[in-house]
């Protein structure tokens, strides 16, 4: 299994340090460009819904723009501190639409058109997302923020507020029930 | 599934299994125990949903102009919302200070309205028209404390509290006693107060009034030290027809309050009859006397007329100085006037004072101690009205966390 990891793509992180600090708006333009296809993976796999997982990346890019001079490096990662503003929209978007619970995850155009992969792989892929869209909510939340958004387990923890144990804990048990589920499925 | 609320030591298996995900997520091998862990995150990590370029460069657009609202309808109605709340809340701050300013402007204003109102009410009580009986009496008036009583009296002068600014239309209106067919004296008492470096002015207001009406200031004393012992004392005539005008100027004299006011009446109409009478009969006596000298043979009987003659012209020229006496005191009042100078400075009233380096410091004083009198009351409004929207945001905040994360464990 040599799946190459996707991260972001057509976006470029600035490299070369200023010589001054970057002023608020450099740092929010650096962290938008690292984080955008992150923060979509992540609001898409909350919702399930492409229309309302991209206004809810963008409401959550305008409010960490308008909230960027009140960013508190003391209390965390930049990244960290994003992603808890995404959730809070995404919730948001959860509690007024009400009919997440309602859609039925589709598989992915990806994986459907994907004819190279081997037949093994493609059924292993597909047992995967059948039982990724079993899970509740609050456990596709930390496959989405571990594997979709690509946070460390302390950024995790801090978007979930809770320490970073727990979120190690919690996705071990997530990640135990998906290898159940697909090994039950085989 | 339930959030782990407490921290707690991580199992070594999971430790080592949350190692072997970072490991394969790295790139790095991972030990075989972990292979189905590892290979499972490969796959959700290449199931990761992708955004639409459409939506990519829409978002590009958007972080390049700084989320300005778009030109077109293309503004996000999420985007939207946020500014229309981010709103709300500047307007509700904007309405609880403004709230807080109104609160303590008006109390203030309330403050200094109270006292002006209190101080500035002026009563007078008339006391009955005795002089019109026809009986010799006298009415006195005092603006505080009426009093009645027969014969001529002088009101205790009672204290009124200074007004902030006494204008003509507080000024009660001067007695007008009846005066139809009857001789009366009329006078009056004035007592001013006024700021100490302002008693010459008022002063000299009081000349100017006096000398407008045809009055005469027949003594005067004015004293200013700087401080609360300045005064000044008159004794003025005034025509009795322009009295009540004369006590109205000077009610309403710029810097200057009343501080009593007494106005007394007495008829002399009797004395005044009894005099004319004495004068006409000591001039029918003298007329009589002539033709009686004008009759006289003897020496004796002339010098005796002569001596009764002198006698009737000395009565005519005593009883018309009476008269003349009596009808002067009928055509002016007297008034006495007096002006003290009081600790408290006077407001700036209407007119045409001066406006001094001293005033103008005076009123920047007064201006500041305002300003931090209504800050402070805006303060002591605006802290429990800050406490309580802490509260309700503090409340909000934990009811919007656990609606959140409600509506994640109903999805």
């Amino acid at each position: 299994m040599d799946h190459p990891l996707v991260r972001s793509e057509g976006v470029t992180e600035t490299l070369t340090a200023p010589p001054s600090a970057p002023s608020s708006w450099e740092r929010f333009e650096s962290l938008y460009r690292s984080s955008r296809d992150d923060v979509y993976a992540y609001v898409m796999t909350l919702l399930r819904d492409p229309s309302a997982a991209e206004d809810v990346t963008a409401l959550a890019f305008e409010r960490a723009y308008r909230r960027r001079r009140t960013f508190d490096r003391r209390r965390g990662e930049e990244r960290a501190w994003l992603f808890g503003i995404a959730r809070n929209a995404a919730l948001d978007e959860l509690r007024r639409r009400r009919r997440v619970a309602a859609l039925v995850t589709e598989p992915s155009d990806e994986v459907l058109a994907d004819d190279d992969d081997e037949a093994e792989v493609a059924l292993r892929r597909t047992a995967l997302q059948a039982a990724l869209a079993q899970l509740p909510a609050r456990e596709r939340e930390i496959v989405a923020l571990k594997f979709h958004a690509g946070l460390s387990n302390a950024e995790l923890a801090r978007v979930l507020g809770i320490s970073e144990s727990n979120a190690g804990t919690l996705l071990y048990r997530t990640m135990e029930k998906l290898r159940k589920a697909c090994n039950a499925t085989a | 599934m339930r959030l782990l609320d407490h921290d707690e030591p991580i199992d070594p298996e999971v430790a080592a299994s949350l190692d072997a995900i970072d490991a394969v997520l790295a790139g790095e091998p991972v030990d075989a125990r972990h292979a189905e862990l590892a290979e499972i995150a490969l796959l959700l990590s290449c199931d990761r949903p992708v955004a639409a370029p459409e939506f990519a460069a829409s978002m590009d657009e958007q972080v390049e102009r700084r989320f300005a609202p778009a030109p077109g309808p293309e503004a996000l109605p999420a985007a939207r919302r946020q500014r229309k709340r981010s709103g709300f809340w500047q307007a509700g701050g904007a309405l609880a200070a403004a709230v807080a300013l109104i609160v303590a402007i008006v109390v203030v204003a309330g403050g200094h309205s109270g006292s002006s109102m209190s101080s500035g009410s002026y009563s007078s009580l008339a006391a009955p028209a005795t002089g019109a009986s026809g009986a010799a009496g006298a009415n006195t008036r005092s603006a505080a404390s009426p009093s009645g009583a027969s014969g001529a009296s002088k009101a205790a002068p009672a204290e009124i509290p200074p007004t902030a600014s006494t204008s003509a239309s507080s000024v009660a209106p001067a007695l007008a006693p009846p005066t139809t067919g009857r001789k009366v004296v009329q006078s009056a008492q004035l007592s001013l107060s006024a700021a100490p470096n302002r008693v010459d002015d008022v002063a000299q207001q009081v000349y100017d009034t006096v000398g407008a009406l045809n009055g005469i200031v027949e003594s005067s004393t004015v004293t200013q030290t700087g401080g609360p012992g300045g005064y000044a004392q008159f004794q003025l005539s005034v025509p009795s027809a322009s009295l009540g005008l004369a006590m109205t100027r000077l009610s309403s004299l710029n810097y200057a309050q009343v501080v009593s006011r007494t106005d007394s009446s007495q008829d002399i109409t009797d004395t005044y009859n009894a005099a004319q009478r004495a004068l006409a009969d000591a001039r029918a006596l003298r007329t009589s006397l002539l033709k009686q000298l004008a009759n006289a043979t003897t020496t004796e009987q002339i010098n005796s007329l002569n001596a009764q003659i002198h006698d009737a012209e000395a009565s005519i020229s005593s009883d018309q100085a009476t008269l003349n006496r009596l009808n002067h005191q009928v055509s002016f009042s007297q008034l006495a006037l007096e002006v003290n100078a009081r600790s408290v400075p006077a407001p700036v009233s209407h007119g045409s004072g001066g406006f001094g380096i001293g005033h103008a410091l005076h009123v920047a004083g007064r201006v500041l101690t305002v300003a931090a009198a209504v800050s402070l009351i805006a303060l002591a409004a605006l802290v429990p009205i800050a406490l309580l929207a802490a509260l309700v945001w503090w409340v909000g905040s934990a009811l919007r966390r656990r609606r959140r994360e409600q509506a994640l464990d109903a999805a």
